[in-house]
């Protein structure tokens, strides 16, 4: 019994000794505050991030990347920090940033916990609709000196999507079914941004609300939704012809479906919209040619 | 039997020279990583001028804690392994096998989805309701496994499998219905998620396991007794229930704790008992020690390859102490294929 003692005594000292040992370190996190100087050495964790600070004309201040960063060309060039799901904490130190900007995802918020207890400044953006890709572009150049360039670019893509519209104005909403995977069959669901586009791209979501936000359907639903357009998105870009070969194939099973019976089945660059960016109208631009060529003259 | 021949100071020599290959591991390991750091760097500290040192940095802030981490789970999971082989006097045992894994699972992914953000003593949501997880659950199997009786082992069993089944399917449920980035989040986390801790959470965490260990290893005679059935310990004056009892709840927290820490990883807890088992035979008092020692290099071996081997992205740590593990328990079980009784 007295070594069962001993040994709750040992890990009690040992604990409180910790206590003593190890005063908290949150007092001294750096926090989203605004910079003193201009950072000089940016690190990017996420594509469209990358995206938003080339736009703004950061292109020498980038001092890494995470993989998949593949536009503009130049951001491939750079070094990369390990992937969007798992940066590499060692990698990022090692670029001595003065900036790491990131997305609100549990992953990207973990290091931006790790890199505030060493001391190194971070900016985690929140990007989930169109309105807070506009918010995230004004804060990021607020925290880079670029307030004007920032307001420039929003001001251009809301001026370009606005024209868009006028020219949509009056015309009957296309239904469009968002198909992200194949097979399993899961399609984009209302409470998405890929929504947004799509009613930005004077087309409305096939699909009514639901539970998921990328719901998994089944071909009830599919010969049910009376889609007049299907629009896959495509993961890799060298990969398009391929899989709309594949998806041609795939979707004569559904020859009821108004947008099989038509031939309106698309296959589009996934990088494009799949990305809330600086390209959101292109990206808005590229779903409108699918639903109405006839304004493209195509 | 071989707890006969194992003299205090064999088994001093045994356990003294597995901790000094368990800090050359470390050692090693922490001199590797994506990136190279020069250890004159590391050694000139925190320049006092302001401005920053990244191989410092690096080294004391990032390398040195995941190294600490990985040591510390690796020898809860295997002591823990070590003690659910014996108490149920089951080969296939392991940490998870009374449903700590899906208890944590279904706690971390609770705290993802409700998307709280607090934290406690510097732990995440995720930790903090992976620990609850943990302990509840085997709370839960072992009351259901009580209630069995005379059987109480095979209940216990069948309890911890039902258990694992019920709240997997809760857990699938839940993924179905995340969102993908919440869901990216909580893959990561059951295949095992390695970060660099706070030191303050390496120091009570690594505190909680050693003395866990101790414990543990105090009991070691009498699970060498129980490893002969619960009736011959009995007649030699074991309390065979009190003992399980104390067993299984020092396991399952040191268990608890090691999940909270990192994630679900699994491997570890079942192969590396077997091996030390295999080695130096089945006596406990020598199986704790060298088991928890080997279970730390093990994990550490495995935590930097999986930072190294597609650097600069890292994999999750389950699967290389899986793709490791496998093929070096294959080996030993052919070479030392003798040996395979487990419970003797």
């Amino acid at each position: 019994m007295a070594r069962w003692w001993l040994l709750s005594i040992l890990l009690g000292a040992w604990l409180a000794l910790g206590c003593l040992l190890f005063p908290s370190r949150r007092a001294d996190a750096v926090s989203d505050a605004s910079p003193a100087t201009a950072p000089l050495r940016i690190v990017s964790a996420a594509p469209n991030v990358t995206e938003i600070l080339f736009a703004l004309g950061l292109d020498e201040q980038i001092a890494g990347v995470t993989q998949g960063s593949n536009y503009p060309p130049a951001a491939a060039q750079k070094p990369t920090v390990g992937t969007f799901w798992q940066p590499n904490i060692e990698t990022v130190i090692a670029t001595r940033p003065d900036l790491v900007v990131l997305l609100t995802f549990p992953q990207q918020q973990s290091l931006a916990d790790r890199l505030g207890r060493l001391g190194v400044r971070c900016l985690t953006l929140e990007i989930w609709t169109v309105d807070d890709l506009f918010d995230a572009i004004a804060s990021l150049g607020g925290a880079t000196g670029k307030e004007q360039a920032a307001q420039r670019l929003v001001a251009d893509i809301k001026i370009r999507i606005e024209q868009l519209q006028t020219r949509l104005a009056g015309k009957k909403r296309t239904k469009v079914l968002w198909v992200v995977q194949r097979e399993p069959l899961r399609v984009a669901g209302r409470n998405t941004f890929v929504n947004e586009l799509i009613e930005l791209a004077g087309g409305e979501n096939a699909i009514g609300p639901t539970l998921h936000k990328y719901p998994p359907i089944g071909g009830e639903q599919v010969l049910a939704c009376g889609a007049e357009v299907i629009i896959e998105p495509a993961m890799m870009p060298g990969l398009i012809e391929s899989q709309r070969t594949q998806a041609l194939a795939y979707w004569q099973r559904f020859a009821n479906v108004p947008a099989v019976a038509d031939g309106r089945i698309h296959v589009i660059d996934g990088d494009i919209v799949s990305r809330l960016g600086p390209r959101l109208y292109e990206a808005v631009e590229t779903i409108a040619k699918c639903l109405r060529p006839e304004l493209f003259g195509e | 039997m071989a707890h006969r021949l194992l003299s205090p100071g064999k088994l001093l020599a045994r356990t003294a020279g597995a901790a000094l290959l368990l800090l050359a591991v470390m050692l090693l390991c922490s001199l590797l990583g994506s990136e190279s750091v020069s250890m004159k760097a590391v050694f000139s500290g925190v320049p006092e001028a302001g401005g920053t040192n990244p191989d410092y940095e690096i080294f004391v802030h990032v390398r040195l804690p995941r190294v600490l981490l990985a040591a510390i789970v690796g020898a809860a999971l295997a002591a823990s392994g070590v003690t659910l082989q014996a108490l149920l006097r089951n080969p296939l045992a392991d940490p998870y096998i009374l449903g700590i894994s899906s208890g944590a699972g279904l706690g971390a992914m609770l705290a993802v989805i409700s998307g709280c953000s607090w934290t406690l003593w510097g732990r995440s949501p995720i930790a903090v309701f992976a620990f609850a997880g943990a302990l509840g659950t085997v709370w839960l199997v072992w009351a259901v496994g009580r209630v069995t009786g005379k059987f109480h082992l095979t209940g216990l069993l069948l309890a911890g499998v039902v258990v694992n089944a019920f709240f997997s399917a809760v857990i699938m449920f839940l993924i179905s219905i995340a969102r993908s980035q919440q869901l990216h989040a909580t893959m990561f986390w059951l295949m095992g998620n390695m970060t660099e801790e706070d030191f303050f959470v390496l120091w009570v965490g690594g505190g909680c396991v050693a003395a866990g260990i101790a414990a543990l290893f105090l009991l070691a005679p009498k699970l060498n007794a129980i490893g002969f059935g619960p009736e011959d310990a009995r007649s030699i004056g074991v309390n065979v229930e009190r003992t399980q009892l104390a067993a299984f709840a020092i396991s399952a927290f040191i268990t608890a704790v090691a999940v909270s820490l990192s994630g679900l990883i699994g491997f570890v807890g079942l192969v590396v008992p077997h091996a030390v088992r295999l080695v130096f035979g089945s006596d406990h008092r020598q199986l704790l020690p060298l088991s928890s020692l080997a279970g730390a290099a093990f994990l550490v071996v495995a935590d930097t390859v999986a930072r190294m081997v597609v650097a600069p992205a890292q994999l999750p740590v389950g699967i290389v102490t899986a793709m490791i593990g496998g093929p070096f328990f294959l080996v030993l079980l052919v070479r030392y294929n003798r040996k395979v009784s487990w419970v003797r």
